[in-house]
């Protein structure tokens, strides 16, 4: 009935219309009688479809085709590339890069197209969703009841004001994903305002390992950005250039660039244990041993300091530790033994380094699945010194410094105003602790903090654009976890899987509804800033985050209340605020981007952060870490780059065969896949949609006796999740593959039932300096189901 | 007359299917589904497919971005009898929804899989538009909610977009070019007249060494792919 | 007998069973029409690989049997061989109604069958370089003239029939040959193209047609208490030997053809591909080996079971032959690029049998036998029983 109802829609009449709303009655009735009376989970479906405004699909802009075209920002992956909507008849059509955008020169990946399905996705809720089964669980059905916003945020701030005057406002945990660098900065705020220490954002799961890598060289927490346009050697040490690396658009773009449109063609070396896309495209693809990328580094780092291919003016003036450092190197990583490690022979290591010290500027690029690994800092530490052996930092074709744009500062926060007891607590995450001593942030920490109940207990969470119990490894532990969570609300324009376990649902915008400033993950060098305004007005009653945070201050009085006046009043007014001292407001929104004036080279008076103002082959910062907690450098958390052999999580007898996740370019990084555009065509090396089979060599296959296409488990000491083999010849022995992004269980035509998702399979386990959560190493074995 | 055609640089490509989506965007074209896909009846107009050689570790997959050819003689036209697809004067093969029969011979005769059938009725989506020019006097193939189940479909070479553009007066191939070719992140694909000596195509082709699908059928294609 | 005709009586219990059988028949024939145009093709088994199904193969078998039956009826009628007189009424009825049940399955194939006229605006409105369009215009032709044909016999005009008749088994040829050429010429599909495929089509269909008229005869005629001189179905018989052993010699030369040049794939795929044993049982052991093996055994060879087991046997094995053609004929991936093509496009494609499709083919069927049972109640067309009351002549 209720599709019928929608079916209805497409027809278009006034007198259609009626019909629908009597049908929505009728369901609500039903709905409401179901619950009341069996208990019987309609809940998520009744109700979803229920509070649906429908947009009405058949008033196929008809009066005006040429419609407008809108600039704002893209939200499906951390780049957030600057786009431009088609706006027909109050509905968005069609997305393209905003050509103002220097990050990718205007283009976008194949997901900014997508965002269209995620605007209208026909499965998102409209309404405030109070939960009414007490119970949690996955699967569990919540048996949702629509509320007001009102009550909604008088629910959530009478709580909140409990926390404050109880003083246990560090109790309050807010987890956050992909957002917004507006929803970002308001969101700290908050937290600052409210006095918890407990923000924890998805990077725990991203790149701390290479930021911490790169910490200690150069005394920079953050991931590099790489100057495309004029480099002539690329080797990637395990980035998915083409597939997954931050910022993906610009690297599809600048591929075209600089390879065919620069007069040296530049060569891209690929090292990794999968033939991914990336490889498939390289001009050599170099399968290696899992989890030695920096036994690789270094042998490589030998070899150009053994043939002295180094760039000795920016060695000698601009580094510091480079006799011990090579030391080192010497001592242990010949590339004869090198190869006995990673399995790459001896010569063509020794070939790799000549071209990668000789075919100048070159750049060397960690990827996640080399540094997603216990010692991943170290990994980065190692490949990151390769650019300064051969001088590619802050030089045209190397490495770029990253410029932030210049907001309207927030006004600081007065001492008085924040609640007292929250504030010097430690975060449940651990990070800056003896566990995780450089880290920002350890999300994955999280689960077994809440359930440790240690430093203290958590009263409170709200989640916010994060998918934890689906993207984490270890999502058994995060459910068990959010059960635990006495009062959980969750932000999101979707039922996704964390949503499942929430007690009041809030229903946010898209990004294409709401409005925003965003900055890039790092990768053109200049600052650039683009807005983000509504295309289309917000469908339905959702209510972009930003409005949300501000409506939410607006009710506890005190510091929080404070801390949200004068800084614009509402997500717009804060966009206003900010980006008042960068552009005019009209040309803002007319241009969509702000970009400061060409990036400058060779700073390096000013350019290094490290106590010797040098780029360091042996850590300083490491050292006074260590001279400031009165330690003294252990093993295992040494001060120089260094190969550790892999920690895995299974012994080889049990589990033979090491378990490799990766992420598929269509994975949209907004918890959830139900965009039929990117579904049909999930893997296209695979040339399979809908999917997520686990890919293995033949030689694998048959030594565990598997066929193409047969059905399988696979098993780790944490679980087992079912899918069907693909024989796919670039993978390295005794490693399977399997995308991610798939494998959801909580809602969506398009999505749900899909696939399976390796997070279930693979435990929780850290880069101890970093609090990186480590992906990769994981074992498992695979029989038929 | 110009005789519109594409060179796709497959170094420059770097597969990310943008132009599969970005068609589907374009033209209204509609999204398959698990079911569909497993029948293989999903409507592509453009789709991208990856072929293999070789064992580990000296495999090699190539992945080619595969549009309709356009071809100069195409055998879809040769074998239609309802003059429901037919090559116009500047060489673009169209689809004309309001003459296809669905006898689906063209799809039997066209050598690249280039042609969809229509097995189920458009569902209308919000997003969906119409398509420019929305010049309903002209009783083309245009504009999109006239397709039904029971016809054919397949790529037209955005040849809206370029009529569009002529009577504008704009320079085709540069400001005016396929959807796919404005959605192509890395400017792998390069539109425009195969004629024109000058031209940026002609330019490339001179330059790189060059190939066409199936050559051999002698269907001549006017999509030219670089080798890397 | 020979030169008297009558119609049945049509009073058995059975005729009543069978004709209301038909009749529902008919009705389900228009209901899973409906269901496939208003729903759309999904509800049959065919795919953008396979375009062509059940509805083709039907529709260029029946277009064979009714040529088949076209040139059996010249023996009578055109080259006045005495014997083949009971049946040539029969022969030329039925190669009429196979036509309109080929014309059946080619409309209802079509995903707008409302929009079919354009098939014969001649020149004006559809493009005469397409073998359907061509085609259109025999098969009109052809109807008309087995119509006129068939007229003249009743009326007695034996002159004009024979003429006609001439006319009519050459137009029979081309229709089946042109018929053959939808296949043969696509140059793209490996397994149909192929210089001999309109001879290789007319070969099938002689074989195809004249076992039909064996079984239709043998059937009819016991069913209605008549008489058969079995030396007509034994000369029947090796006649079908004869055109068998020409079929063979044709698929022989066309697989070699394919086989011999290294670009051998598509062959390959379809001795051994997922559809080997179309081809395998089908084609070659129905349609060549078994037949051939009865009609050439001395015991079944002069047998009536024997040449209507082996009729049967042909009858089915064509079948297969045209489903052996349609359905891996392009269910074997084309080779877009060298190498292994991942994903579905490098795999061959899948043809399900549906109910909507297969109801429809059958009801089809059924609606081509409605009409030779209705015809033989109404019309001369079987040689009077020999104490039946002469009526006409
Ligand atoms: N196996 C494996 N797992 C991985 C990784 C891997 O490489 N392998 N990678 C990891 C990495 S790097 C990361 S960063 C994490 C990502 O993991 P998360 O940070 O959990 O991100 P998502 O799963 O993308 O969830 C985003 C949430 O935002 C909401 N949302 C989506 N779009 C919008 C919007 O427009 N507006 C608003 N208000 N909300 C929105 C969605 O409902 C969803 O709940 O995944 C990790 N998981
Ligand atoms: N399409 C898409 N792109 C995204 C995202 C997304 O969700 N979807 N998310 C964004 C985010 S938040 C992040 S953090 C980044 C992460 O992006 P990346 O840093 O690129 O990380 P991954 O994609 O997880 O892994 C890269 C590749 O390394 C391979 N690999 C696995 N193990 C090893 C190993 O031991 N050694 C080597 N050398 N290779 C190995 C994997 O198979 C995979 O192909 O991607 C961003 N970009
Ligand atoms: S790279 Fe990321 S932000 Fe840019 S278009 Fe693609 S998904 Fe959107
Ligand atoms: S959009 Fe361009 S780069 Fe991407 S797959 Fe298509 S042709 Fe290749
Ligand atoms: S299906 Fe349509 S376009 Fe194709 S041959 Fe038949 S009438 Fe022509
Ligand atoms: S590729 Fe196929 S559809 Fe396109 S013109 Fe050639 S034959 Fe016709
Ligand atoms: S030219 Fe236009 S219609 Fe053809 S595939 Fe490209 S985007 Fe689609
Ligand atoms: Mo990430």
């Amino acid at each position: 009935m209720l599709m019928g109802a929608k079916e209805e829609m497409v027809n278009h009449s006034s007198r259609k219309d009626e019909k629908k709303n009597c049908d929505s009655h009728l369901s609500r009735r039903k709905f409401l009688k179901i619950t009341t009376l069996s208990g019987i989970s309609f809940g998520t479906i009744g109700i979803v479809k229920k509070s649906h405004p429908q947009p009405s699909p058949h008033s196929l802009a008809l009066r005006n085709p040429k419609g407008r075209w809108v600039a704002t920002s893209c939200l499906n992956c951390s780049a957030r590339c600057g786009i431009k909507v088609k706006v027909v008849d109050e509905k968005a059509v069609q997305i393209k890069g905003n050509p103002l955008s220097s990050l990718s020169e205007g283009q976008i990946c194949p997901r900014g197209h997508i965002g269209l399905q995620v605007l209208y996705d026909p499965e998102r809720i409209f309404s405030p969703l109070k939960r009414t089964q007490p119970k949690k669980g996955r699967g569990v059905s919540p048996q949702w009841k629509p509320i007001s916003w009102d009550q909604a945020l008088e629910e959530i701030a009478g709580k909140l004001r409990t926390l404050c005057e109880t003083s246990c406002s560090n109790h309050l945990l807010i987890l956050s994903g992909l957002n917004s660098r507006s929803h970002e900065d308001l969101l700290f705020r908050f937290a600052e305002a409210f006095g918890t220490p407990n923000l924890i954002s998805g990077e725990g799961l991203d790149h701390e390992a290479e930021k911490t890598g790169r910490w200690m060289a150069d005394g920079h927490f953050d991931v590099c950005a790489y100057d495309l346009d004029h480099t002539n050697f690329i080797l990637s040490f395990g980035a998915d250039i083409l597939e997954s690396t931050p910022p993906v658009s610009r690297w599809l773009r600048k591929w075209g660039k600089f390879r065919r449109e620069k007069p040296i063609r530049t060569k891209v070396v690929t090292v990794q244990a999968r033939y991914s896309l990336t490889a498939s495209k390289s001009d050599e693809w170099i399968p290696i041993e899992p989890g030695t990328e920096a036994a690789l580094a270094l042998a490589i780092a030998y070899v150009i300091i053994k043939e002295d291919l180094l760039d000795h003016p920016f060695i000698n003036k601009w580094s510091s530790g480079f006799e011990q450092y090579r030391e080192i190197v010497f001592q242990n990583y010949a590339p004869e033994r090198v190869s006995t490690i990673t399995g790459i022979p001896t010569e063509k290591i020794y070939r790799l380094a000549r071209e990668f010290a000789q075919i100048k500027p070159a750049l060397a690029i960690p990827g996640k699945s080399a540094t997603a690994w216990p010692g991943g800092s170290y990994t980065a530490y190692a490949i990151y010194c390769l650019n300064a052996l051969v001088g590619s930092i802050d030089t045209p074709g190397g490495i770029l410094y990253q410029e932030s744009p210049d907001y309207r500062p927030i006004p600081r926060l007065i001492g008085s105003e924040i609640t007292p007891k929250g504030q010097g607590q430690p975060s449940i995450d651990l990070h800056g602790t003896e566990k995780f001593p450089f880290a920002h942030v350890a999300t994955n920490q999280i689960p077994q903090s809440i359930l440790d109940g240690k430093p203290y207990p958590i009263e409170m969470a709200i989640g916010i654009n994060c998918n934890f119990n689906m993207t984490a490894p270890g999502t058994g532990q995060w459910e068990e976890a959010l059960k635990k969570i006495p009062f959980y609300v969750h932000m999101a324009p979707y039922l996704s899987e964390m949503a499942e376990f929430a007690d009041l649902v809030l229903p946010s915008t898209t990004y294409l509804e709401e409005w925003g400033y965003d900055h890039s993950f790092p990768g053109a060098g200049s600052a650039e800033v683009r807005i983000k305004q509504p295309v289309v007005h917000p469908i339905g009653n959702s209510k972009s985050i930003g409005d949300t945070l501000f409506q939410l201050a607006e009710r506890i009085p005190g510091g929080v209340k404070k801390a949200f006046e004068e800084i614009g009043g509402s997500s717009e007014g804060f966009v206003r605020f900010r980006t008042s001292s960068l552009i005019p407001w009209e040309e803002f929104l007319k241009k969509g981007v702000w970009g400061r004036a060409p990036y400058q080279y060779r700073k390096y008076e000013r350019l290094f952060k490290t106590p010797s103002k040098k780029f360091e082959f042996i850590s300083e910062n490491v050292q006074a870490f260590y001279n400031k907690s009165g330690k003294k450098v252990r093993e295992g958390i040494a001060n120089f780059p260094h190969y550790s052999k892999a920690r895995w999580l299974g012994e080889e007898n049990q589990y033979p065969l090491i378990l490799f996740p990766y992420q598929p370019l269509l994975t949209l990084e907004n918890g959830s896949q139900n965009y039929p555009w990117a579904q049909e065509i999930f893997l296209p090396m695979q040339g399979v949609g809908w999917a997520t089979p686990v890919e293995m060599n033949s030689e694998t296959a048959k030594s565990l006796n598997l066929r193409d296409k047969d059905e399988v488990w696979i098993e780790s000491q944490f679980g087992k999740i079912r899918t069907y083999v693909k024989i796919s010849e670039g993978v390295y022995p005794g490693v399977v593959c399997i995308p991610s992004g798939q494998g959801h269980t909580s809602y969506g035509k398009w999505q749900k039932g899909i696939g399976c998702n390796p997070n279930e399979i693979i435990g929780i386990d850290f880069d101890m300096l970093s609090g990186q959560s480590a992906f990769y190493n994981t074992r498992v074995k695979i029989y038929k189901a | 007359m110009p005789r519109w055609g594409m060179v796709i640089d497959l170094d420059k490509c770097v597969g990310c299917q943008a132009c599969v989506i970005a068609c589907k965007e374009e033209n209204n074209v509609p999204h398959g589904s698990p079911e569909e896909q497993r029948l293989r009846r999903e409507i592509y107009w453009h789709k991208m497919i990856a072929v293999t050689k070789g064992k580990y570790p000296h495999v090699k997959t190539e992945v080619i971005p595969m549009p309709c050819m356009q071809c100069d003689h195409p055998p879809c036209v040769t074998v239609c009898p309802a003059k429901a697809t037919f090559k116009r004067e500047d060489g673009i093969v169209v689809q004309y929804y309001r003459r296809c029969i669905g006898c689906k011979y063209c799809m039997v005769a066209c050598p690249y899989g280039a042609r969809s059938f229509n097995y189920k009725s458009q569902e209308a989506k919000p997003y969906h538009h119409q398509d420019e020019p929305p010049d309903r006097k002209s009783w083309g193939p245009w504009p999109f909610p006239v397709r039904t189940q029971g016809v054919v479909e397949k790529c037209t070479f955005c040849f809206h977009r370029i009529d569009q553009g002529l009577k504008e007066g704009k320079k085709i191939g540069i400001v005016v070019v396929p959807a796919f070719v404005e959605a192509c992140p890395s400017h792998a694909r390069v539109f425009g007249d195969l004629d024109d000596a000058q031209g940026e195509i002609a330019k490339l082709l001179a330059s790189r060494s060059s190939f066409r699908i199936r050559e051999e059928l002698a269907t001549q294609p006017k999509v030219f792919y670089l080798s890397r | 007998m020979g030169k008297h005709y009558s119609t049945i009586e049509g009073k058995s219990k059975g005729y009543k069973i069978f004709i209301t059988f038909l009749g529902i028949m008919f009705g389900v024939f228009i209901l899973s029409f409906l269901v496939a145009y208003l729903k759309g093709q999904k509800v049959w088994g065919v795919s953008n690989i396979i375009p062509w199904g059940q509805l083709i193969t039907f529709y260029i078998y029946f277009i064979g049997l009714s040529a088949g039956a076209i040139i059996i009826s010249s023996l009578s009628y055109v080259f006045k061989r005495e014997i083949y007189e009971p049946i040539g009424r029969l022969a030329v009825f039925m190669g009429i109604l196979l036509m309109v049940g080929a014309m059946c399955f080619v409309m209802v194939d079509l995903g707008r069958p409302e929009k079919a006229w354009r098939l014969f605006m001649y020149f004006y409105l559809n493009n005469m370089s397409s073998l359907f369009a061509i085609n259109s215009i025999f098969y009109t032709g052809y109807i008309t003239l087995m119509l006129i044909y068939l007229w003249l016999i009743f009326e007695g005009k034996k002159k004009m029939a024979s003429i006609i008749g001439t006319v009519d088994v050459l137009w029979a040829i081309a229709v089946h040959m042109g018929t053959g050429a939808i296949f043969g010429l696509i140059g793209n599909r490996e397994i149909f193209f192929s210089p001999i495929k309109p001879f290789e089509f007319l070969t099938a269909a002689l074989t195809s047609g004249t076992s039909l008229i064996i079984l239709t005869t043998v059937v009819t005629f016991k069913l209605t208490q008549r008489a058969i001189k079995e030396e007509l179905i034994f000369s029947l018989g090796r006649l079908l030997t004869g055109i068998i052993l020409i079929l063979f010699i044709m698929v022989f030369v066309d697989k070699l053809t394919h086989f011999y040049f290294p670009n051998r794939e598509a062959v390959i795929y379809l001795f051994t591909g997922n559809y080997w044993w179309i081809f395998w049982i089908f084609q070659i052991g129905l349609g060549i080996i078994l037949p051939l093996i009865l009609l050439t055994h001395p015991r079944t060879r002069r047998s009536m079971k024997g040449v209507v087991y082996a009729a049967t046997s042909v009858i089915i094995g064509v079948f297969g032959e045209r489903a052996a053609l349609v359905i891996p004929g392009t269910a074997h991936p084309q080779p877009l690029f060298p190498g292994k093509i991942e994903g579905p496009w490098g795999e061959p494609g899948i043809f399900p049998i549906t109910p909507w499709e297969t109801l429809l083919s059958l009801s089809i069927v059924s609606f081509v036998i409605l009409l030779f049972v209705l015809g033989l109640r109404y019309l001369e067309i079987l040689p009077a029983r020999e104490n039946e009351p002469i009526s006409g002549g």
